[in-house]
C-alpha cells in the first residue's frame, strides 16, 4: 500500500459563490474535487440552515487534494473571496492512498 | 375593513397552514418538509400560475388596457425602490438601504398567488396579464438598487460583476419559468390548458397549502431575528407595503383598471422579494446584512401581507370602486 503526502483544501461557501471557488480550483489545475451541497452550521455571520427559499443563503462544502504549492496558490486566491462574501477555508496535511 | 373579509381570508386552509408552520417553528417541533419537495411545490406554483395566465392571455388578447397595466407595473417597479431607498437612508447606511429598497421594489410571487387564491374564494377570477405584470416587476429593482449603490456608496472599486448580476436578475429560475410558461400557455390556448388542468388547476390549492406550511416554518425560524431589525425597520416593514398598496390602488383608479386587477396590482406593489433580490444583493452588496433585508421581507412583510394585507388592500380597492 503506497501513501503520498498531500494537502487537503476545504472550503465552505454560499451556493452563489460556489462557482467562483470552482473556477479557482479548475484554473489551478487540480485533478478533481468533491462538493456536498446544502450543508448547515454556524459561523461568524450567523446560523446557516438548508431550508431558505433562496439558494444564496445555503452553503456548500468543497474539498480537493493536491500538492503543497498548488494548495498555497488556491488558498491565496480564495482568501479575498471569503474576506468579501464570508465562508471558511482550511488547509491540512493528508496521506493519499495511491491507486 | 370588514371583519368578515379578514376571517374569510384567514379561515382558508392555505393561510391557516402558514400559521401552523409558524407555530410549529416557534415551539421547536420536528415538523419539516423535505427540501426537494419544497422545491417541487414552488416550481409547481410558478408553472401553474404561468400556464393559467398564458391561457387567460390567449383568451383576452393584447389590448391598450393591458399595455396600460404593464406600463404601470414597470413604472412602480422603478419608482418604489427609489423612494424606499431615501426613506431608509434616514437611519441606515447606503449598503443596507440599497438591499432593503431593492427587496421592496421587487415582488413576492407567493403573496400574489395567495391573493389570487383569495380572489377565487370570493368568486372573482384574475386576468392572465397580471402574471405578465408580476414577471415585469421582478427584476428592475435589482438594477435600480445597484445604480443607487454606484451613486451613493464610496467604494474604491464598485465590485459589481454586472454580467453575473444581469444573469441573476433576468434569467433566475422564477423569471425563466414565468416567462416560459406564460408563452407556452398563450401559444397552446384553451386546448393546451384543458389537457393539463387536472394537475395544474385541480391540485393548485392543495399544493399552495403545502407550500405555505413550508413558508410558515421558514418564517417562524426567522421570527427570532426580528429583535435584531429594530423598531424603525419593523415599522418600515409594515408601513411601506401599506403605502405602496395605497399608491398602487390610486394609480390603478386613475388608469381605470378593473377592481380585481387593481387589487392584484396593489399586492404586487406591497410585496417584497425574499428570493431573487436577496440572491442578487448577496452577490453585489455583501456589506449589507442579510438578517436585516431577508428577515424584514420574509418574517415581517410576508406574514403581514398574507394575514392582514390581502383583506386590507381588497377593502381599500372596494371603497374606490364601489
Amino acid at each position: 500500500m503506497e501513501l503520498a503526502r498531500m494537502k487537503k483544501v476545504e472550503v465552505v461557501i454560499d451556493n452563489t459563490h460556489l462557482r467562483l471557488v470552482l473556477e479557482i480550483l479548475e484554473s489551478s489545475g487540480v485533478s478533481g474535487y468533491t462538493i456536498i451541497r446544502d450543508v448547515i452550521g454556524k459561523g461568524d455571520r450567523g446560523t446557516v440552515l438548508a431550508d431558505e427559499p433562496s439558494e444564496s443563503f445555503k452553503n456548500s462544502y468543497i474539498f480537493t487534494i493536491c500538492d503543497e504549492e498548488r494548495a498555497k496558490s488556491i488558498t491565496s486566491r480564495i482568501a479575498p473571496v471569503i474576506r468579501r462574501f464570508g465562508g471558511a477555508c482550511f488547509l491540512s496535511d493528508v496521506e493519499w492512498l495511491m491507486h | 375593513m370588514h371583519i368578515d373579509l379578514i376571517l374569510q381570508n384567514i379561515l382558508n386552509p392555505p393561510v391557516l397552514m402558514f400559521f401552523l408552520g409558524i407555530f410549529a417553528a416557534l415551539v421547536k417541533s420536528d415538523l419539516e418538509i423535505p427540501q426537494s419537495l419544497s422545491k417541487l411545490f414552488s416550481l409547481y406554483l410558478l408553472i401553474a400560475i404561468g400556464l393559467h395566465g398564458g391561457y387567460e392571455l390567449a383568451n383576452s388578447g393584447i389590448s391598450i388596457y393591458i399595455i396600460k397595466v404593464l406600463t404601470m407595473a414597470s413604472l412602480m417597479a422603478v419608482v418604489v425602490p427609489i423612494y424606499a431607498f431615501f426613506i431608509l437612508k434616514i437611519r441606515l447606511d447606503t449598503y443596507n438601504a440599497v438591499a432593503i429598497a431593492a427587496s421592496y421594489g421587487s415582488i413576492s410571487a407567493v403573496t400574489f398567488i395567495t391573493a389570487a387564491s383569495f380572489l377565487s374564494s370570493i368568486g372573482l377570477g384574475y386576468s392572465g396579464y397580471m402574471v405578465a405584470a408580476m414577471t415585469l416587476m421582478e427584476s428592475p429593482a435589482i438594477i435600480i438598487g445597484l445604480l443607487l449603490l454606484s451613486l451613493f456608496a464610496r467604494r474604491a472599486d464598485s465590485g459589481i460583476r454586472w454580467g453575473e448580476v444581469f444573469r441573476e436578475s433576468f434569467f433566475n429560475s422564477s423569471v425563466i419559468l414565468l416567462v416560459g410558461t406564460l408563452l407556452i400557455g398563450t401559444l397552446t390556448g384553451e386546448k393546451g390548458w384543458k389537457s393539463i388542468e387536472p394537475l395544474f388547476g385541480g391540485l393548485f390549492k392543495g399544493m399552495l397549502t403545502f407550500f405555505l406550511l413550508d413558508m410558515g416554518l421558514i418564517a417562524g425560524k426567522r421570527l427570532g431575528d426580528i429583535k435584531k431589525v429594530g423598531a424603525f425597520l419593523l415599522g418600515f416593514g409594515i408601513a411601506l407595503p401599506v403605502l405602496n398598496a395605497i399608491l398602487g390602488i390610486f394609480l390603478a383608479r386613475i388608469a381605470n383598471f378593473n377592481m380585481s386587477d387593481a387589487f392584484l396590482f396593489s399586492i404586487l406593489c406591497a410585496s417584497a422579494s425574499y428570493i431573487a433580490v436577496p440572491a442578487a444583493m448577496r452577490m453585489s452588496v455583501p456589506e449589507a446584512n442579510p438578517s436585516l433585508y431577508l428577515t424584514l421581507s420574509l418574517a415581517v412583510t410576508f406574514p403581514f401581507n398574507i394575514a392582514i394585507g390581502i383583506p386590507l388592500y381588497y377593502s381599500l380597492a372596494s371603497l374606490l370602486w364601489n
